[in-house]
């Protein structure tokens, strides 16, 4: 299985990188700390999902989730953010992401994205 | 002060304490660890009341702070401080890495430490101004976060500079692994976000 994981903070890359591979075991994740490198890897890696966080300099989350469905309309991206705004939930899970997680990630959130991952593909 | 008011501002204090509780456990989560909570001293000022009085963070009078801010705007508008003493960093961040750091100074901090207690703001200040967001039915926009290193003077000093603002100053200490950690939230709120905040309140109150 291949991921991709865009996030601007190097602590947030590694702890949900490293949970990621606690629960994954055979997992090739990829890292990009900025929405510009985020969309290059994706076209070059096809990931069998990202997450991406919202609140980032130069491309925002919710720009490069457009930018990567523009690409690839089957693309299968989970948003990992702190915003717990009810109305940011349902504005980004409109644009077609199949997944909204609220840090900090762990181990059940981690699980999780399989199911999330496993049902959107057989719908 | 009156009786409605005073009730409005325990209002205010008790959902202060809810979201404080609940960043108490997120910070949990990222450490994995057991945190404690005191019972938040929660502090409602207006920019005059802030001026006029001294010494509003007397805890931490001794020392450098680090600061991660928040600012928000859209149908909320204000900005939101989280604030530690730079001697309790190092701790805070060994916690969230895993890794043992000793305090040397100020001059010791490192791209992580500031990188750790950028993502430690994002998500508590996250989880309070959300939390008021999602009460209030108002979305907001954040900026991205940023850290800074303060002393008590500057910190007041830029707070007394905030005009025609409702100041929110919230004192907490967490108790982790028999460490105990003062900390600050400060939550500036302009007067129109606060008297939507003031209207939300009074509807609970009417509700009682």
């Amino acid at each position: 299985m291949k991921a991709l994981v865009v996030d601007d903070s190097k602590f947030s890359l590694k702890m949900t990188t490293n949970l990621l591979r606690q629960v994954y075991k055979n997992i090739d994740i990829q890292c990009a700390d900025n929405g510009y490198l985020g969309f290059d890897i994706y076209k070059e890696t096809n990931p069998d999902f990202v997450l991406v966080d919202l609140l980032m300099p130069g491309i925002s989350g919710k720009e490069l989730i457009k930018m990567i469905f523009d690409y690839d309309k089957n693309a299968k991206i989970l948003v990992l953010s702190a915003d717990v705004q009810e109305k940011v939930r349902k504005e980004v899970l409109d644009l077609g992401v199949i997944g909204f997680i609220n840090k900090p990630f762990n181990v059940e959130k981690a699980e999780k994205i399989l199911d999330m991952v496993g049902k959107c593909s057989n719908e | 002060m009156n009786n409605s008011m005073s009730m409005k501002e325990d209002i205010l204090k008790e959902i202060m304490n809810i979201y404080i509780g609940q960043a108490a456990s997120l910070l949990s989560e990222v450490i994995d660890k057991k945190v404690e909570l005191s019972i938040p001293n929660v502090e409602i000022f207006n920019d005059k009341d802030f001026a006029l009085a001294n010494g509003k963070i007397p805890k931490f009078s001794n020392g450098l702070l680090m600061i991660s801010r928040i600012s928000f705007e859209n149908e909320l508008n204000g900005r939101a401080d989280l604030i530690f003493p730079a001697e309790h960093i190092k701790k805070l961040v060994s916690l969230c890495t895993g890794e043992d750091q000793l305090y040397e100074g100020v001059q010791e901090f490192t791209d992580i430490d500031f990188d750790v207690m950028k993502e430690l703001g994002n998500i508590i200040l996250n989880s309070v101004v959300g939390g008021i967001s999602n009460l209030l039915d108002m979305k907001v926009d954040y900026t991205l976060p940023e850290v800074k290193i303060f002393d008590t003077i500057e910190i007041e000093k830029e707070l007394n500079e905030d005009k025609d603002a409702y100041i929110l100053l919230l004192f907490v200490t967490f108790k982790i692994e028999g460490t105990k950690i003062d900390g600050a939230l400060i939550i500036s709120f302009t007067v129109e976000s606060m008297y939507d905040l003031m209207g939300k309140i009074q509807e609970i109150e009417k509700e009682l």
